[in-house]
């Protein structure tokens, strides 16, 4: 009997939401990556959806690729907030192009990239080092743990698709013939603990890494200028491939990564206010990191930030969202 | 009687507290002393690289040859030497002579090691009831702790690369070793001790040369089992930078490709076979005496 009463009360109460602000967006799920950035924005999406939009949100978590798949074949999660589309650029191109998915924001993270890092001790203790010429004549600021008469560049785990072009790369640039050894880091965990373990000990760390992140945000990690152009096709045909089918990599910029929210064109329509929102939201890199670090320091979870973000940020979100939905999530506060 | 549905748990920020109490006691901690424990461990660093570089550079007939002629002399069987000559070559031919001998070289060190380490602890576990009390649990947490879990201190501690990977394999092959010989020396008969004794042997004596060579066995068998967790734990140490078969096992299974994991798993089989048949003839070969007294 009480449940009823309940529910009857919740669905008054909801409703009643309902008079006051949009037509009823219903279920979304979202679609939530299973890495730190990812968690925080699909959560932030969540909140508020849920309580400025009065969506029945529903999470649903995996990494890119079988988002991508399950996005594309089973019509579900109907949003991604964060995609990085290179990974299946194809897929999703197609799916586009049918009009199925949308890239509904095109850009929602800006200063999105990856490429080669520097610790922020050694960006603080050279500043002399600006571009990746200037740190390849100094191997001996980066010394390999095995053999220290070389320079140590840490690659990305064998399988990433990132490996094969940073051993291209490390080719391109005549990298052996200048003193460097490529360090084989293992597996996601290797590459994060060496950034780590350098970076509380203040100590000099060259490799691979990518931004929006937990660790580069919280050690602040220096993108290394490249100093190259870019050849979109001799990325795409010789750098990306395997060591191999690359005859003669020439040096290169890294790829451009394309970030973006990614929606189903069915819940558009059915959603257009919630679209609205989507399309207007853009985390700036700086204000990323805080609540990446956020998390960092506190072990908190993505839905922990999310509601820390709501909480402090307001300035920011509400340039996001209708007025009616900045009403009622003020509310919920 | 919410209190008896919902557990007492302790409240999301004091576990937050705590968690990361532990966490920056730990940072504080490597800050402190990771360096000095880093060249603590820089011997053993030059050795696996020297011990690797020398693997490498010794002519592939020649490995063929030691590794068939060790298996003559511990088994006797033209089976075995056989075998592993012929699985040796198909390695090399397959393209995987470099990462296996990477793989072999950890392997050796390791086993090295826990002899080392484990020896004396298993002695000092089958002399005095306390210790076994102290030592077992430990044990028991060493092989039954997901690596995963101390991976995290000891990438923190000393980095990626062989050193941390050598402990995380040596922290999970150590407890065999250990059990084993403190088995078998407890297993020793009492009447034989008294008979030492009788003939007024001194502790020592009675160790050296009484339980230790009749508890050969199962220490041979702790060395088997060392060497078999070890190779089992090779694909996990690779994920911390280890060079060897356990890399090209992990690429495998993030590329899908089958059978680069499938050559490469077979690889470490291989090995596991050969370094389980000799070591395991040898074993036996030590027991045949008790045979002869039997009958």
């Amino acid at each position: 009997m009480k449940k009823q009463i309940l529910a009857v009360s919740l669905l008054a109460a909801s409703t009643g939401a309902f008079a006051g602000g949009h037509a009823p967006c219903g279920d979304v799920v979202i679609g939530e990556m299973n890495w730190a950035s990812g968690e925080f924005l699909a959560r932030v999406d969540g909140l508020i959806m849920s309580e400025g939009y009065k969506c029945n949100v529903e999470y649903l978590t995996a990494g890119t690729m079988p988002q991508i798949t399950s996005m594309t074949e089973k019509g579900t999660p109907d949003i991604a907030s964060e995609l990085w589309a290179n990974a299946a650029a194809v897929a999703i191109d197609a799916a586009v192009a049918e009009n199925r998915l949308v890239k509904l924001n095109p850009a929602p993270i800006t200063g999105a990239g990856e490429g080669w890092m520097v610790s922020a001790a050694a960006a603080k203790a050279h500043p002399e080092l600006k571009t990746i010429d200037d740190i390849i004549a100094r191997p001996d600021l980066f010394p390999h743990p095995e053999d220290p008469s070389k320079g140590g560049l840490h690659n990305c785990p064998s399988g990433w698709g990132c490996q094969l072009a940073t051993a291209n790369l490390f080719r391109a640039f005549d990298m052996e013939a200048k003193g460097w050894k490529l360090i084989d880091t293992g597996s996601g965990a290797g590459l994060d603990g060496s950034i780590a373990k350098a970076s509380e000990r203040n100590e000099n760390w060259l490799g691979y890494y990518w931004a929006p992140t937990t660790l580069a945000g919280k050690y602040d990690l220096k993108l290394v200028d490249f100093n190259s152009g870019f050849d979109q096709d001799h990325w795409d045909n010789c750098i990306v491939k395997p060591v191999e089918e690359c005859d003669s990599p020439k040096r290169s910029t890294w790829t451009v990564s394309e970030v973006v929210s990614l929606a189903q064109v069915d819940f558009t329509e059915r959603a257009p206010a919630v679209a609205e929102y989507v399309k207007a939201r853009t985390f700036d890199a700086d204000l990323l990191n805080k609540y990446l670090t956020y998390m960092a320091d506190n072990q908190a979870s993505g839905e922990e930030a999310a509601e820390e973000f709501i909480l402090n940020e307001e300035a920011t979100w509400s340039k996001w969202v209708s007025e009616d939905a900045a009403a009622a999530i003020k509310k919920a506060l | 009687m919410d209190w008896l549905t919902e557990f007492p748990e302790l409240g999301r920020r004091d576990l937050r507290d705590f968690r990361k109490g532990i966490d920056e006691g730990f940072k504080s901690f490597t800050r402190e002393y990771g360096e000095g424990i880093e060249n603590f461990f820089d011997p053993l660093l030059q050795f696996l690289i020297w011990l690797e570089k020398l693997l490498l550079a010794t002519p592939w007939p020649l490995f063929i040859l030691i590794v068939a002629g060790l298996g003559w002399l511990a088994s006797r069987s033209i089976k075995i030497v056989i075998g592993s000559a012929v699985s040796l070559f198909l390695i090399g031919y397959l393209g995987m002579w470099e990462d296996t001998m990477s793989t072999v070289s950890i392997i050796i060190v390791c086993t090295l090691l826990c002899i080392g380490l484990g020896l004396p602890i298993g002695i000092m576990m089958s002399r005095s009831n306390r210790a076994q009390a102290i030592v077992t649990p430990v044990l028991d947490v060493m092989q039954t702790i997901p690596s995963f879990v101390y991976l995290i201190p000891v990438v923190m501690l000393l980095g990626i690369g062989k050193v941390p990977g050598l402990i995380s394999v040596v922290i999970y092959a150590l407890p065999p070793m250990i059990r084993l010989t403190n088995l078998g020396i407890r297993l020793v008969d009492r009447e034989v001790l008294e008979a030492a004794d009788a003939f007024g042997a001194s502790p020592w004596q009675k160790l050296t040369q009484v339980q230790i060579p009749l508890a050969l066995p199962n220490i041979f068998a702790g060395v088997n089992q060392t060497i078999m967790m070890s190779l089992a734990m090779v694909v996990i140490a690779s994920m911390i930078g280890v060079t060897g078969l356990g890399q090209p096992v992990l690429k495998a299974i993030s590329n899908q490709y089958l059978a680069m994991g499938l050559l490469n798993g077979l690889a470490i089989v291989a090995l596991a076979i050969i370094f389980d048949r000799i070591s395991q003839s040898y074993g036996k070969r030590l027991q045949n005496y008790r045979g002869g007294q039997d009958e």
